[in-house]
């Protein structure tokens, strides 16, 4: 139980008052209704006597009455409560509305309680509860088994101002009598056959003659005796003039309460009462006759018999209890309804002592001759009448269980003794004693009662003897024995139970769990309370559910759950009781339990309630909250019931916004995945038009990818420091189209005014019902701030497009149903018209839900559609850097949503046409590019970068721009080279056109130009546009050829280009902007070429100076298409060389014209003779041989012009830098492993030009291509397919730095290619041997050095191998003459030596056998090593005979 | 049988509560919550030192007009309650401690699932078809 204001003591005292009636003459009342209030009233607020009284019980001794009340009544004829024990109608009414006056104050100070991990904020009191129990316990009707509320005296009022006062008395007295004692009336029960009637002269000062009064008074002294009456003299002061004397008024407090018996009562006054409530209670001051009552109820605006509960009366109560706050209690109610105006504080002590004079003379005197009247009564009946009753009872009483129930028969039904029963008479004896605060001879009074009221099972008296025993011995002195709580028990169960009297019974439990609370039984006092609670009374029951609450909430261990689960209890049927408010209190203080713990059904239920009770009583806010807690929360309602809170929410949503139209509401749902969001900046891009392809750049649909963002990022560092001269400012930031939670949104990010900003939203939809938006649009703040120009205020335009397809998306939901589905993403555009900071704030839209019904049409205004907002707050990215960041959690800034819009910009669009999408390895394929620009502003500074720039070129800028067909459309099956036509004497295969070439001419090389060759792989993908004058206008469009070769290697290749480009004006915000394409090329194998060089045996004939420079080249091409269907066939066109050094002479093949077309799979050879030329710096020297045998063809390509010699350079580039500088081009002469490396090494590129036979669409298209093939060591195979990973795997480990080779030791197979060895000698030798035996062959050994460095050699002819098989051979002739030769050779000299071989017989013999050593002149300790041996040089010997 | 069974976790969450008439769901999640203030109850009147050979079954929690409730209490302090119908008088204590040790076991399987996350709500469906078999077929 909650804390009361009372103790215990005091309740229980206060609860059982003597009490007096009061019968009052008509002119009596009158002067007392010059004050407003009848004689009763007058009285009441002086009824609690301050000093202590004095009596004597019945053994004489002295005791002391303290703090004794008296109730003062106008005697009612009527009983207010029927005593059959079931309240009335009027009753219930009355008391329900004392518990609806009183409501907790606002903000009243509640106190936390700690209960494990629970903190909860409960009021302490319950006042309402208080003032429900002092009104029921003063409503209580008087019943004929006690006598606690009968009368006990009466008081006899007559006006001063009578003609005949005395007479008045007389008559007033006859009256009294006629009450008692007539039996007309049931009502007003007395106390004792002969009340003591106390005569009061009522003088009003105002008018009356004083002197009359005195001597009236007198003359009542002689008639009634001076302790019988009293003259009270009253109303001082007229009314008009104490209007400006402030008097303290006693009698608001007191009336203001709706007693209903007029009883004083000493209680809490926190309730707030309304005007209404106080004039109600005033007109009806003359008594409360039931019926009265019942009339006014009618009338009444507060009625509350409507159970269905249209809010109505409430919310009038309400209304008017806002109007009069601040209570008016002192002046707008004094003025209306005044009481006591006519009183001077003089008076009020007249009435104080008038009370006290009354209590000490005249009851208290009273009461004590009563009960020593009742004690010798029953001293004398004792012994004897008692053990004859009980024996005559044992001796007739047969059957004891019959009577038995016939005695409760009985009992239940009427009454059991007569009035003057002895039984009956130690009963009143007791309540007499309890009435004076003797409690001691109460209690042993009230047990002997109860036994022989149990003896002779009456039951219902019993059951009030058990209670008031229990009662007095409680409130014994000392406590002489232990409270009895069973007698407590017993008696409720029986007034239940047997009585079937509820007033009583809850009386009862009010007592004793008010004593149980005292005693800190607080689990005992709820069980109590618990179990009174009946389907009967909502109010009731919903107020001990309460107090039980507090006793589980006040136990030593607090029982948090306990109380919870009863608040609910009690919340519920104070609802059932039209209770609202207090319903919507119980439900919030339990909700605190509840809250946040995971009981999400119970959390649900609770927040639901609350919503609806919120709403009742017209707190809309407080409803939306709690219904935004179902909604919030991932509900694990039902579908349907999440449909049924939806509907409601909206509904209840619907009218708060309706009311105020302030400031849009939050919304909960749907929920929005913040960081989800993504913002663009830039237009939406149209992909393709017409044929034209437009640049993929960034959009909103393509994912996020960590390590694209990279590639971009490094490829837009690239070709920014390649457009600052080769430094990336140190202020660079990467453009970034497309924010999200991935990307670095530290910084304020950069909008183009004019341009839109696309805020993608995803939304989650928690609930397992549909939800429908529409009309959503954004919040945003704009600040205007002009870069350019100075401040001006201009307004700002906002334009925020809906999103159409959202209720598509939504119907699709709606048929699924899925549990916390996904809703689409929404995009929302704003398209800035000023330069300035905006800040994009939240979302607004309208929400609504669908129709249960299943239909498959959403119609939006079929359900309650509401608008609301709903922010967007974006937490960054968690700190993680410095320590004190890492301990703690703290949020870096997000600014996604934050851009700053920046004066115009160039804006760029590049569309692709005759973009193909395969080719074959190698093919060349023409394709236009068109630069657009779009924007007001001049661009210029147009690059390209892209991470592989050897797929395209735009052909050469310094030479003279080829003559390519200006528009596409006339551009078919033209070939994408330039030709010429051959002379046409010429033989095709024997001519070799020489051109001149430099690299630095073609694109390839503009990225080295800047000097940033150095710096690696700095700039090697930058390609500058050559645009007309380097600038693109305004709206201008500039379309340009663009060559593409199919890359190397086959497979599907994912090709990136990035253009960037600048303002026109310097000094913007952005310093450039990019546009991103992706493009992705299927590559298909077309043919492999190997090619090896091999050093020629031959010696030079004609050109002396070409000393050793003479080489064959075999190039192998293997037709390797995959695709026999759609490749027919391929021709060779062309092949061209490129080198420094060497050149393709002349064309040895053995089957020239066959060569030329290769079928599917197969595979032809080439055979080139290359000469040595004079090596030319920096130039790279291009010899053609152009296969026209195809007969497609007869013109020779120019592949020194673009589209060719771009692709051999761009293709070569990576290769040169594979090269170690230093090495390859001769720059380590001193070094061996250089010298040896240097005489075997060629650099000779070969490009190969083909023609593919395509059949696509029926239609024969001859596509054009070319592949290269870089040779590099003689004798060593280089292929088109260059295993290039390889290569640049190892390139790229580059955590050692690149130190030159070390000084390795040449290997053998490197230095056996020093020499080169060819012997001369005629083929065939006729030699007569009948005639000469011996044969002699003179045979020239040649001896040139391939290295660079003198060389000595040691030539020896006497080594035999071992080997069986050319013992056989060599056997069969010997080497003449010197057969050991030792000599030196210089760089590149040739020396022929002289030999003889001498055979035997005719036959072939091989003359290679000369050994060959040789080593490095200046290398002292190296031995020499055996060169390769030339192939077998085989000489017929014939013998002619 | 059992009409409701619940486990609560040590910080008096519900890890699972399944009942078996499920419109009167809410009433269960009352009762099932309204009992843990027993179940504190009689672990604290179990002193400090016995803690350790406490008997984890705590016996009839309450009985309420239609339900008993029982309750059981494991080591690491997740509780367990049955709540069982008044009027089946059939089920004596001794069944209702089976039925405790069967739910113990099935719990700990669900604990030594590697992906089960110790704090979330159980989800297993072996624990779920365990916890079937024990309650009243709703007919």
């Amino acid at each position: 139980m909650a804390q009361c204001v009372q103790s215990v003591q005091e309740f229980i005292q206060d609860s059982f008052v003597p009490m007096v009636a009061v019968l009052c003459s008509e002119d009596a009342e009158k002067v007392t209704r010059k004050n407003n209030l009848n004689f009763s009233e007058l009285l009441r607020p002086f009824c609690r006597l301050t000093s202590e009284g004095h009596m004597r019980d019945p053994s004489n001794q002295l005791q002391v009455v303290k703090n004794l009340r008296i109730s003062v009544n106008n005697v009612v004829t009527r009983p207010s409560v029927p005593s059959s024990g079931v309240p009335g109608h009027a009753h219930r009414r009355l008391l329900s509305e004392v518990v609806l006056t009183c409501q907790p104050a606002e903000g009243g100070v509640a106190n936390v309680i700690t209960a494990g991990d629970y903190d909860l904020n409960i009021s302490a009191t319950t006042p309402w509860f208080e003032a429900y129990r002092e009104s029921f316990l003063q409503s209580m009707p008087a019943s004929d088994h006690e006598f606690l509320n009968h009368y006990l005296a009466c008081l006899l009022v007559v006006s001063s101002s009578e003609a005949v006062p005395v007479e008045k008395f007389l008559k007033l007295s006859q009256e009294q009598h006629r009450i008692q004692h007539s039996g007309e009336y049931t009502n007003p029960k007395w106390f004792i056959p002969n009340t003591l009637k106390y005569y009061v002269l009522l003088h009003d000062m105002s008018q009356g003659d004083e002197q009359r009064a005195d001597s009236v008074y007198e003359d009542m002294k002689q008639r009634y005796g001076a302790q019988g009456c009293y003259l009270l003299k009253v109303n001082s002061r007229t009314a008009a003039a104490g209007a400006d004397e402030q008097i303290p008024d006693p009698w608001s407090q007191y009336l203001h309460k709706s007693s209903l018996q007029s009883q004083v009562q000493l209680g809490p006054r926190l309730s707030v009462p309304s005007i209404y409530l106080l004039m109600y209670r005033t007109s009806e001051v003359d008594g409360h006759d039931s019926e009265e009552k019942g009339s006014l109820d009618n009338t009444h605006p507060l009625q509350l018999d409507t159970p269905s509960d249209t809010p109505g009366s409430l919310d009038a109560l309400r209304a008017v209890a806002v109007e009069t706050k601040p209570p008016p209690l002192t002046t707008g109610v004094a003025a209306a309804t005044s009481h006591g105006a006519c009183l001077t504080l003089n008076d009020h002590d007249r009435i104080r002592l008038f009370i006290q004079e009354f209590t000490f003379r005249g009851l208290l005197p009273h009461i004590e001759k009563n009960i020593r009247q009742l004690n010798d009564q029953l001293v004398s009946r004792k012994g004897l009448s008692r053990s004859l009753f009980s024996a005559t009872k044992k001796w007739f009483g047969g059957g004891k269980v019959p009577e038995k129930s016939i005695a409760e028969l009985k009992n239940t039904s009427g009454l059991l003794y007569p009035p003057e029963a002895p039984e009956l008479q130690i009963r009143k004896m007791a309540d007499l004693c309890f009435l004076v605060q003797l409690y001691d001879l109460a209690y042993s009074c009230y047990h002997t009662a109860k036994k022989d009221f149990l003896s002779d099972q009456a039951m219902l008296y019993a059951a009030g003897a058990l209670e008031m025993a229990a009662v007095s011995a409680f409130l014994q002195v000392g406590a002489p024995r232990p409270y009895p709580a069973h007698y407590m028990d017993t008696a409720i169960q029986t007034y239940r139970d047997v009585s079937k009297n509820m007033v009583l019974a809850e009386r009862c439990a009010l007592l004793s769990a008010e004593v149980l609370k005292s005693q800190a039984k607080y689990s005992d006092a709820a069980t109590l309370l618990i179990k009174m609670t009946s389907e009967d009374s909502d109010l009731r029951s919903a107020l001990l559910l309460e107090q039980a609450a507090h006793c589980f909430i006040n136990m030593r261990n607090p029982m948090v759950r306990k109380f919870a689960f009863h608040m609910i209890l009690a919340g519920h049927r104070f609802s059932k009781a039209g209770q609202k408010r207090h319903a919507l209190r119980c439900y919030c203080q339990a909700m605190q339990v509840y809250k946040g713990k995971g009981w999400s059904l119970a959390e649900d239920h609770i927040n639901f309630t609350i919503g609806r009770q919120s709403f009742t009583l017209r707190q809309p806010e407080n409803a939306v909250t709690a219904f935004r807690h179902i909604l919030t929360n991932d509900s694990q309602q039902t579908s349907t019931q999440q449909g049924a809170f939806l509907r409601e929410y909206l509904y209840v949503y619907k009218n708060v916004t309706g009311a105020c139209e302030v400031a849009l509401p939050q919304l909960p749902l749907p929920c929005i995945n913040s960081s989800a969001t993504r913002v663009y900046f830039g237009h939406e891009r149209r992909l393709a038009e017409g044929e034209k392809q437009a640049a993929t750049h960034v959009s909103l649909d393509q994912e996020f990818d960590r390590d694209l963002a990279a590639m971009w990022q490094d490829l837009e560092e690239q070709v920014v420091a390649a457009a600052k001269r080769g430094v990336v400012p140190a202020t660079f930031q990467s453009t970034q189209c497309c924010l999200n939670s991935q990307t670095d949104n530290l910084r304020f990010p950069l909008a183009v005014v004019e341009e839109p900003i696309i805020v993608e939203v995803v939304f989650r939809n928690p609930l397992k019902v549909p939800l429908v938006l529409s009309d959503l649009s954004l919040l945003w703040k704009f600040t205007l701030k002009d870069f350019n120009r100075p401040q001006t205020q201009e307004d700002s335009v906002g334009d925020a497009v809906p999103i159409s397809n959202e209720k598509e998306a939504i119907s699709i939901n709606f048929f699924c149903l899925i549990p916390l589905c996904l809703l689409p993403q929404a995009r929302l555009k704003l398209l800035p018209h000023q330069t300035g900071q905006l800040n994009i704030l939240g979302l607004v839209y309208n929400l609504a839900s669908t129709s249960s019904t299943g239909d498959t049409t959403i119609n939006t205004a079929e359900g309650t559609s509401v608008r609301g907002r709903q922010d967007l707050e974006i937490q960054g990215p968690r700190l993680n850097q410095t320590k004190e960041e890492k301990t703690s959690v703290s949020h870096g800034p997000d600014r996604r949503l934050d851009p700053t819009i920046t004066p115009p910009m160039p804006l760029l669009e590049v569309f692709f046409l005759q973009f193909p999408t395969a080719l074959l390895c190698g093919e060349i394929r023409k394709a236009y590019v068109e630069f657009c620009n779009m924007s007001r502003v001049t661009l210029c500074g147009l690059r390209v970068a892209s991470t592989h720039p050897d797929f395209f070129t735009f052909g050469s800028s310094s030479l003279a721009t080829p003559l390519t067909p200006l528009s596409p459309t006339s551009f078919e099956n033209c070939s994408a080279y330039k030709t010429l036509a051959t002379p046409p004497g010429a033989t095709p295969g024997s001519v070799a056109a020489v051109t001149l070439v430099s690299e630095g001419d073609f694109g390839s090389g503009t990225g080295l130009r800047g000097g940033v060759s150095g710096a690696g792989t700095g700039g090697k993908g930058i390609t500058e546009i050559p645009l007309g004058e380097g600038t693109l206008k305004p709206g201008e469009s500039t379309q340009l050829p663009m060559w593409l070769r199919g890359p190397d290697q086959e497979g599907v290749h994912e090709i990136h280009f990035l253009f960037y480009y600048e303002s026109a004006e310097k000094g913007g915000k952005i310093s450039h902007r990019v546009l991103r394409h992706t493009v992705f090329i299927c590559a298909s194998r077309s043919l492999s070429v190997r090619a090896t060089a091999c050093r020629s045996n031959t010696l030079p004939e004609e050109e002396e100076e070409e000393r050793n420079g003479s080489m064959l080249v075999f190039v192998d091409v293997e037709n390797i298409n995959s695709s026999e269907a759609g490749v027919r066939e391929f021709h060779i066109a062309q092949v061209s060389s490129s080198s420094k050094q060497w050149r393709l002479h002349k064309c040895i093949n053995p089957a020239e014209d066959k060569d030329c077309k290769l079928t599917s799979r197969e595979r032809g050879k080439l055979c080139f003779r290359a000469t040595r030329c004079k090596p030319l710096q920096e130039e790279k020297k291009q010899s053609a041989f152009p296969f026209s045998k195809s007969g497609v063809s007869s013109l020779q390509i120019i592949t020194s012009t673009t589209p060719c010699a771009d692709f051999f350079f761009r293709r070569c580039q990576p290769l040169e830098s594979l090269r170690p500088p230093g090495v390859g081009h001769g720059g380590g002469d001193k070094d061996i492993a250089g010298v040896v490396r240097k005489c075997n090494e060629v650099d000779l590129d070969i490009i190969i030009l083909w023609k593919a036979f395509v059949v696509e669409d029926n239609k024969q298209v001859i596509l054009e291509g070319q592949l290269h093939v870089a040779l590099q060591t003689i004798d060593k195979e280089a292929c088109s397919l260059t295993p290039k990973e390889e290569a640049q795997e190892m390139v790229l480990l580059k955590f050692k730095p690149e130190l030159p080779p070390p000084m390795t030791r040449p290997s053998m197979e490197q230095l056996s290619h020093l020499i080169k060895t060819n012997l001369q000698y005629p083929e065939s030798y006729s030699h007569p041997f009948n005639q000469k035996s011996l044969c002699m062959v003179p045979v020239t050994l040649t001896l040139s050095n391939c290295s660079l460095a003198q060389v000595d050699v040691i030539i020896d002819l006497r080594h035999k191998t071992t080997s069986p098989e050319s013992l056989e051979v060599h056997g069969s002739f010997t080497w003449l003459g010197q057969t050991q030769f030792k000599m030196q050779l210089g760089a590149q000299e040739v020396m022929r030596v002289q030999l003889r071989a001498c055979f035997l017989h005719a036959g072939v013999y091989n003359l290679g056998t000369p050994r060959v050593f040789a080593k490095l002149a200046d290398q002292g300790a190296m031995c020499e090593t055996s060169q390769q041996t030339a192939t077998p040089a085989l000489i017929i010997i014939i013998n002619s005979t | 049988m059992a009409v409701c069974i619940a486990v609560i976790a040590k910080e008096n969450y519900p890890l699972y509560i399944r009942s078996v008439p499920v419109q009167n769901e809410l009433k269960f999640h009352y009762t099932v919550h309204t009992s843990l203030d027993v179940v504190e109850e009689k672990i604290s009147a179990v002193g400090k030192a016995m803690a350790d050979q406490r008997e984890l079954y705590l016996g009839l929690l309450y009985p309420t007009e239609d339900y008993k409730v029982y309750g059981y209490v494991t080591n690491s302090k997740v509780k367990f309650v049955i709540v069982a119908d008044s009027s089946n008088t059939s089920l004596r204590d001794n069944e209702i401690r089976s039925m405790f040790r069967k739910l113990h076991n099935s719990f700990t399987d669900v604990m030594c699932n590697p992906f089960y996350n110790p704090g979330d709500t159980i989800q297993s469906k072996a624990f779920d078809s365990m916890v079937s078999a024990m309650m009243v077929q709703a007919s």
